[in-house]
């Protein structure tokens, strides 16, 4: 990054660029800091509230300095209204990223395409690193790094900062008819112990991440505010490669876990057992916008959950397939406990990648017990479909406390205060209310019905697909925290309904 | 998708590669242009500078110019992706004619002399009359004064009009009368220099956003917004006035009312400037406070304050929009407004004047340069002088200038249906969604033995009717000049070619002449649009829209020029016979269409920032699109508790006329409790299926702000998500 400063933005003034000697250059008022930050400072917006016309602008503008696609906008213009007629109020949010203290998309990327730069502050992503996991998406509760199906990498926004090195305004700032939006310069120590002016209504509480971004508010604030999008609430991707790889990793190490504790001696059901780890591998980098670079997942193990699930399937997948190996030779019980270990660590792994504060419905035990129970259920059905000798009611147990672990959380939800949970409630009894409906009863056919009834392969078909359909529920179910979003959006008819 | 990207070894980093513009900076590489285009923005009348850049003779970006004194370098949403217009999927590129229910391409010459026989055949056989031509607000100046003479004088009709006549005809006849000429007489620098300002039934946040920074930058004046709607604009205001539908006219009298009982009027001013006082006040005795609550819904003591507010104020300023335009009592609304800025003496100095914020980007262009509701150049019909003048300057026979207007525009719509019009030539608009009761206006064209549409757009709701598309140039094509709202004209450049083979309007325009065999006589030695414009300096020199001074390279220099300067009536002479100004007894009548019989709530209609119109410009920009990709309707959700209706909810909105379905609910306290909002932008949910043919008697504009609707469920619909 070119700094210090060029001499242009000392002077203050933009415009000098225009070189018509008879135009005098209006007075501008400083929207961008005339230097750099110094060691504790970092830069950040200010963000005018009452100035905002919700003109969106900004959104325009920032679409056009990065040239990127129209349905994807690094910085978003937000509704919030309250009030009852004539004493309405609504006011608009205007947001790119907030280059937090403590951003939790940098925290969990596996392959660290995230920096915060240290001259800056700024929260940098590279898209030549980036692998296009969409970790980062999850975890940032302003919804700030947006996944370029096109690219195959996120993105987000970096202020502009090219264009502050070299004294020019970002292009949000610049366009803002308002001047609603400048950058300023903070003491990173002061807000961290005093960050109250980065809340405001229809925004995530600032202190998770320490948001940077400061808010003026308009005075006379009421205390009704809400998001104007808060009634559209829509099912999530549903991340099918996950899915797969979801279910039939843990189905693996279930059926391994099942090996080791029963009868090792079956190398047939362990060499099936470690072609679905292979098929759910390879099926999981799929999901990737990069395949190719599926390797560098693992560079940020110390850190990210992600990289440690990478690290650990891959770790279960060679142990497994040497134990699978050697069954054919008669190996003791305890040649098979790395293998489950572990297996049982990857599933871990899986389940702490989803227990993000950014999307609540996955942050709770439930998630845990959700991914180690398919395991449990699954790995011992798929074993006694292969011929082993599994008690069936060890099966039908798992499968009972699986269905009580769905039934609780659902109930959670139901009850819960916090809006994104009573929203995937709404959510999971309308839109998805079929889909729920399947998989519980899937869970209760093959988990324990057909398992009781001792028809091994119908019963894990069943539980299979049940599992199958919960994990894409979970998928889609999830509401994540987000800032307000505009009332209207690019919309679908749902369900039909008769007049 | 190619195999290296579906593996990720390719992420399009060149494609998402920045590089440096020498003038702009750092930048996507995309939008790095080789050339840069000074103009004037295309869309609103608020006329803002811009560049365009161009990369290999296309348009790639597009730039506020800082050095434009209208807008400092800051556009809107619709300004910043106007490139975007020239490269749409929808331009019209070749002419087309219609067999046998097909468009079948044809070339220009056998399209020109396909019109101009089918015209002539239709006028030699229902008479010269039987042409109508619906222009529009659009076109360079020097276009419209060329296609003036070219109807008037060539095809010899005078039943000629523009879509204007949708939007600030209203405003043009309330000046008329008040003052004796059309000609908005302040500057969007008293919006900056008064001490109070009242914005009556004008959204400009959404609207003209713009000019908000003007507002944000005037610390010191009282922001006044009165709306039936809680608009993006009334959350700028310091006192929000929500007024009942059509109770404008009352505020403004009851206002008058106080000023008067309290005396503080400039009775100077009244006296040496105005006629009509004594009368005036007579007539104001009966809108007292109470009787002005009762009417608008406000209460005394509001109504008392903002007529201190106004009557204290050093300088005040009242500007208007569509809400005041849009009603059969429009112009007699500009004239209440007239008389408030009369009474106080607030007109004709800094930060002082009765504003109507105009709306197309050259509507007043078509308002000066006429041949519709007057003569070019302000003149009237009514005026022997006036035309004898216009005459000597055309050296023609002053027979050949007619002494009335034609049908105007819903009158030429009346007169179709009537099969009294049989022949039409509409201009870059699209009436199928933008006028009043849509199967009215279809039945109309229906009747039509021959419709010739010229857009830049293909196909359009109306181009799609048409017998004859002719594939026309738009803004960034082509050269010439727009006024905006604040009487500046601006230059208008070429940054690109038209598309295929479009062509200006103004080429256009002359090839018919050619056909007509008047070329020579109306059009001599004219091959461009600097040809109308020095003629047109002469034909407006003397008079109140004086371009004589005016050259295109000193427009262009002085980042546009003010006809009449900063401000109009400074000396307190008006363009009346006796050079007073007039004051009118407004009358506030109910709105035509009460709400009842099974039509209960009140439709309003407007826009929304993202969309121009009839979105066939900003329906082809996919930013905007998907930002505002469809209709909604507002209602309250008082209101809907009664109706059962939820929150998206997929609903059908039904008047006496028609309906509209499918349309999306938004329950919101925006609108208040009986009222309901729709924007009129959409095509695919038309709401002026919705609205009435009810016209302003004075300026025939439509009454498109109250109609009386229902809202149902639409049959077997669910819910938009």
């Amino acid at each position: 990054m070119l700094l210090p400063l060029l001499e242009r933005a000392r002077l203050g003034d933009p415009l000098t660029r225009y070189t018509d000697p008879e135009f005098t250059a209006p007075e501008l008022t400083a929207l961008i800091p005339c230097s750099v930050p110094a060691p504790g400072e970092q830069y950040r917006f200010h963000f005018d509230m009452t100035k905002c016309i919700g003109c969106r602008c900004c959104e325009v503008a920032c679409n056009e300095q990065n040239g990127n696609p129209a349905d994807l906008r690094w910085r978003r213009v937000g509704e919030i209204e309250g009030g009852t007629y004539p004493f309405t109020q609504r006011h608009y949010l205007s947001m790119g990223c907030n280059h937090c203290v403590d951003a939790a998309c940098l925290k969990g990327c596996p392959v660290e395409a995230y920096t915060k730069s240290d001259l800056t502050g700024l929260v940098l992503h590279s898209a030549d690193i980036c692998i296009g996991c969409q970790y980062c998406t999850w975890n940032c509760p302003y919804g700030v790094p947006q996944y370029n199906p096109e690219r195959g990498v996120v993105g987000k926004c970096d202020m502009c900062h090219n264009r502050l090195a070299d004294g020019d305004e970002p292009a949000c700032v610049n366009a803002c008819p308002e001047e609603a939006i400048q950058i300023e310069i903070v003491n990173i120590a002061a807000w961290v112990a005093d960050h109250s002016t980065a809340n405001a209504p229809g925004l995530p509480p600032a202190h998770e991440t320490i948001s940077t971004t400061r808010i003026t508010l308009p005075a006379q604030l009421g205390p009704e505010l809400e998001k104007a999008d808060h009634t559209r609430v829509r099912p999530e991707h549903p991340h099918w490669p996950l899915v797969v790889m979801l279910t039939l990793t843990q189905l693996s190490v279930g059926a391994f876990a099942g090996l080791a504790l029963l009868d090792v001696a079956r190398p047939i059901a362990a060499i099936a057992a470690l072609l679905v780890a292979f098929l759910s591998l390879g099926a999981s980098t799929l999901h990737l916008g990069r395949p190719i670079h599926a390797y560098r997942a693992i560079k940020m193990w110390k850190r990210s959950w992600l990289s440690r699930e990478v690290l650990l399937f891959s770790l279960f997948a060679g142990s497994a397939s040497a134990f699978a190996g050697a069954t054919l030779f008669g190996l003791p019980r305890v040649a098979a406990i790395p293998t489950v270990l572990l297996g049982l660590a990857g599933v871990t792994a899986s389940a702490f990648i989803y227990l993000v504060p950014a999307r609540p419905a996955w942050n709770n035990w439930h998630t845990l017990a959700d991914f180690h129970l398919t395991g449990l259920v699954l790995g011992p059905a798929f074993l006694r479909a292969l011929g082993v000798n599994v008690p069936v009611a060890l099966i039908a147990s798992f499968a009972a406390l699986q269905l009580f672990n769905q039934v609780l959380k659902l109930l959670r939800l139901v009850s819960s205060e916090e809006f994104e949970l009573r929203a995937s409630a709404r959510l999971l009894s309308q839109d998805l209310k079929r889909i729920l409906v399947a998989r519980l009863a899937l869970l209760v056919i093959g988990g324990i019905g057909l398992t009781l009834a001792d028809f091994p392969i119908p019963a894990l078909i069943l539980a299979l697909a049940g599992e199958l359909a919960g994990r894409y529920l979970f998928f889609v179910s999830v509401v994540p925290r987000n800032m307000a979003l505009p009332w209207l959006t690019q919309g679908r008819l749902t369900q039909g309904r008769a007049a | 998708m190619n195999w290296k990207r579906l593996a990720g070894i390719d992420n399009l980093s060149e494609e998402y590669a920045y590089g440096q513009d020498p003038v702009h900076g750092y930048v996507s590489a995309k939008k790095i242009a080789d050339k840069w285009v000074a103009t004037t923005c295309g869309y609103c009348s608020v006329g803002c500078g811009m560049l365009v850049g161009t990369k290999d003779g296309k348009a790639v970006a597009v730039r506020g110019n800082p050095e434009h004194p209208v807008n400092l370098g800051k556009l809107c949403p619709k300004g910043l992706s106007e490139h975007y217009t020239l490269q749409a999927k929808s331009r019209a590129t070749k002419p087309l004619l219609k067999r046998n229910g097909k468009f079948e391409p044809i070339s220009w010459d056998a399209a020109l002399t396909t019109m101009v026989e089918k015209f002539r055949g239709v006028q030699a056989k229902y008479g010269a009359g039987a042409l109508g031509v619906i222009s529009t607000g659009q076109l360079v100046t020097e276009e419209f004064y060329t296609l003036g003479k070219l109807v008037q004088l060539g095809f010899g009709t005078s039943n000629f009009d523009g879509n204007t006549t949708l939007c600030m005809a209203s405003a043009v006849a309330g000046y008329k009368r008040s003052f004796g000429s059309d000609g908005p007489p302040g500057s969007y620098a008293d919006l900056e220099t008064a001490d109070v300002i009242l914005l009556i039934g004008a959204n400009v946040a959404d609207n003209h956003p713009i000019l908000c920074g003007r507002l944000e930058k005037n610390k010191k004046a009282t922001l006044i917004v009165a709306d039936p709607r809680v608009t993006k604009t009334a959350m700028l205001a310091d006192i929000f006035l929500p007024v009942k539908p059509r109770s404008d006219i009352a505020l403004l009298n009851g206002i008058a009312h106080i000023l008067i009982r309290d005396g503080l009027v400039n009775r100077a001013y009244i006296e040496a400037h105005t006629t009509g006082y004594a009368e005036l006040c007579a007539f104001l005795e009966k809108f007292t406070p109470e009787h002005v609550a009762q009417v608008t819904g406000l209460g005394v003591e509001t109504i008392e304050r903002v007529a201190m507010l106004y009557g204290r104020a050093k300088a005040a300023t009242i500007g208007w929009t569509m809400g005041v335009n849009h009603s059969t009592q429009g112009a007699e609304t500009v004239s209440a407004i007239n008389n408030l800025a009369l009474l106080t003496g607030n007109i004709g100095k800094s930060g002082a004047s009765p504003f109507s914020i105009t709306g197309q980007c050259n509507a007043m262009g078509t308002r000066e340069t006429g041949f519709t509701s007057g003569l070019p150049g302000y003149r009237k019909f009514e005026s022997a002088e006036d035309r004898e003048e216009l005459a000597g300057i055309w050296k023609i026979d002053v027979e050949r200038i007619p002494t009335a207007r034609g049908l105007s525009y819903p009158d030429i719509i009346e007169a179709a249906l009537a099969k009294k019009v049989r022949a039409l030539w509409i201009i870059a608009t699209n009436p199928v969604v933008s006028f009043p009761n849509y199967d009215v206006l279809i039945q109309a064209f229906e009747n039509l033995e021959f419709l010739v549409v010229q857009d830049g757009f293909h196909p359009t709701p109306t181009t799609e009717l048409a017998d004859l598309v002719l594939p026309a140039a738009v803004w960034g094509e082509k050269e010439g000049t727009y006024t905006n709202s604040e009487r500046r004209v601006s230059k208008v450049n070429k940054a690109v070619e038209p598309p295929g083979e479009a062509r200006s309007d103004f080429d256009i325009f002359v090839a018919l002449a050619d056909k007509l065999g008047v070329c020579a006589e109306i059009f001599p030695g004219w091959t461009s649009t600097r040809d109308a414009f020095e003629e047109w300096k002469k034909v407006s020199a003397g008079r109140l829209c004086d371009y004589s001074g005016m050259t295109w390279e000193a427009i262009e220099r002085e980042g546009g020029i003010q006809w009449g300067g900063e401000r109009l009536y400074a000396d307190g002479q008006f363009e009346t016979v006796d050079g007073k100004a007039k004051l009118f007894k407004v009358e506030c009548e109910p709105f035509p269409e009460q709400p009842g019989g099974g039509f209960p709530l009140i439709l309003n209609t407007g826009r929304t920032v993202e969309h121009w119109h009839t979105r066939t410009k900003t329906g082809e920009v996919a930013i905007l699109d998907s930002m505002s990709p469809r209709a909604w309707l507002e209602m309250n959700p008082r209101d809907a508790k009664k109706l059962g209706l939820k929150m998206h909810d997929e609903i059908s909105l039904v008047s006496r006329r028609s309906r509209v379905d499918a349309i999306e609910l938004r329950l919101t306290e925006i609108v208040a409790p009986g009222q309901v909002f729709m924007p009129f932008h959409f095509a695919e949910t038309n709401v002026n299926r919705a609205t009435q043919s009810a016209f302003d008697p004075i300026s025939r504009e439509p009454n498109y702000k109250q109609c009386a609707v229902r809202i149902e469920r639409t049959p077997s619909a669910g819910r938009v998500n």
